[in-house]
């Protein structure tokens, strides 16, 4: 397979040729155009090796998704006897970045960043904390694991940051993280008084080594602008 | 005339140099700058047409094309001059040199062109309805640049035989090419929870502009985390 990450850093697609019967993995929504030997196959995002109540749970934990972060449940898979291309885009403007998995390491994706990926990664949904939930600020990440290509898209451009000791992120600019990083999420001085005040909802603080890939946008902050222009 | 596109693709920014006494008619609202010496009619009148007839073909181009009701005309008088124009969303611009065939342009992305160039509304039939796209496309003939705009990058395809575009994704197509409105895989069900739906299969010989962003895509990411209307 071959990729071509075109139009960036700002209005990103990911153009990608399949050799005969290869595979890739996308998600809902994102594909923009593709040759005519291709077909689309949609499955429920559940893991690879999901049996029949992992399925179920996937599929609630999709609907619970839906609700707190917009996300879908389902992933369309991309093949043809003779390949053939497809070129997928995210919704919002940004950049998109290939990370390769050679099954040693984990990245944890920020969900709504992951856009595609090959081979055989599979992917598990992971809360960043229960309590971060509150607000709509929580972290709801993607474990990818195995070996493969994993696409990710971002809300602005990325950038990669190598953490040795400890490193503060606001949770709005987290694209993704390797797994030997420890994290934890928090008000930005502690405490609930600075939660309210300091207009920065939540942040995660990583400490270990690894790197952090950020974005400089922040969807919420978009959000919270175009709130008070609507019409009432 | 001549068209300089700057600050590619997120920002554009279109600087429409004029000789003198050249014109260029744009649609309402995508001026931002223009030198001294430039003449602006507003809600010009074409040519040859009489008051009914612009009227008419105002209304069309805005209740159907999705363009706004006027358009203004930019003349530079006795010496050159230029005016340049942006669209209303992010995006890019690219100008396409038309030599006789008629492009075909997905509702709001036409910006530009000049009086060379006939612009008109084109009735898409039921597939239009299904297409996600306006039921009326418009329609650019002539000879001339004609400057396009879209929601994201653009990319400029050289079509010679078939390819599936997903609606939303289009911007514009010369006449060449058909299109269809088919399921975008096996099943109805699959096709509506793949996301995608609807897709258009495009066929023939030509040129298609696809956009690297789709505006319901981004409306429907962005409006789920805005505040409920309250009615």
């Amino acid at each position: 397979m071959q990729h071509q990450i075109e139009f960036g850093p700002s209005f990103a697609w990911l153009k990608v040729q399949l050799a005969p019967n290869e595979m890739i993995q996308a998600e809902s929504g994102s594909m923009v155009r593709h040759t005519v030997g291709l077909q689309m196959d949609t499955r429920l995002n559940a893991g690879r090796k999901a049996g029949f109540f992992a399925k179920i749970k996937a599929f609630f934990v999709a609907i619970l998704r839906k609700f707190l972060g917009g996300e879908t449940a389902f992933v369309n898979d991309f093949h043809g006897p003779q390949g053939g291309e497809v070129v997928f885009a995210p919704s919002v403007s940004g950049s998109i970045m290939h990370q390769q998995l050679d099954g040693n390491r984990k990245l944890y994706i920020q969900s709504s960043a992951y856009m595609a990926s090959t081979g055989d990664v599979d992917t598990k949904l992971k809360f960043g904390g229960l309590k971060s939930m509150l607000g709509g600020e929580g972290l709801v990440l993607q474990v990818c694991s195995g070996t493969g290509d994993v696409f990710i898209n971002s809300y602005g451009g990325i950038t990669a940051v190598p953490v040795n000791g400890t490193f503060v992120v606001d949770t709005g600019h987290i694209v993704a993280f390797e797994e030997s990083l420890n994290f934890k999420l928090k008000g930005v001085s502690g405490g609930l008084k600075s939660f309210f005040l300091s207009g920065e909802g939540l942040v995660c603080e990583f400490s270990g080594q690894g790197t952090v890939w950020i974005q400089s946008r922040n969807l919420s902050a978009l959000v919270g602008w175009l709130t008070p222009h609507l019409r009432p | 005339m001549e068209f300089d596109i700057r600050y590619k693709p997120a920002h554009t920014l279109a600087v429409c140099n004029l000789n003198p006494n050249e014109m260029v008619r744009a649609e309402a609202g995508a001026m931002v700058s223009m030198t001294r010496n430039i003449q602006v009619e507003a809600a010009a009148r074409n040519k040859d047409e009489g008051m009914g007839k612009r009227l008419l073909k105002g209304l069309k181009r805005m209740a159907l094309g999705g363009e706004s009701f006027f358009t203004n005309t930019y003349t530079a008088t006795t010496q050159p001059g230029h005016v340049t124009f942006a669209p209303s969303l992010t995006g890019d611009m690219i100008v396409h040199d038309c030599q006789g065939e008629q492009l075909i342009i997905q509702g709001s992305s036409y910006v530009a062109a000049p009086d060379s160039i006939t612009i008109d509304t084109q009735f898409q039939g039921m597939k239009g309805f299904f297409s996600g796209e306006s039921m009326f496309f418009l329609t650019a003939t002539g000879y001339g640049p004609v400057l396009l705009n879209a929601f994201g990058a653009i990319e400029t395809l050289d079509l010679n035989g078939e390819m599936i575009v997903d609606t939303g994704h289009l911007v514009a197509f010369t006449a060449g090419i058909n299109y269809s409105v088919i399921k975008a895989s096996g099943g109805w069900i699959s096709s509506f929870l793949s996301g995608e739906g609807l897709v258009l299969k495009m066929q023939g010989q030509g040129r298609v502009y696809v956009q690297s962003r789709n505006p319901s895509e981004y409306g429907a990411t962005v409006g789920a985390m805005l505040p409920p209307r309250s009615n």
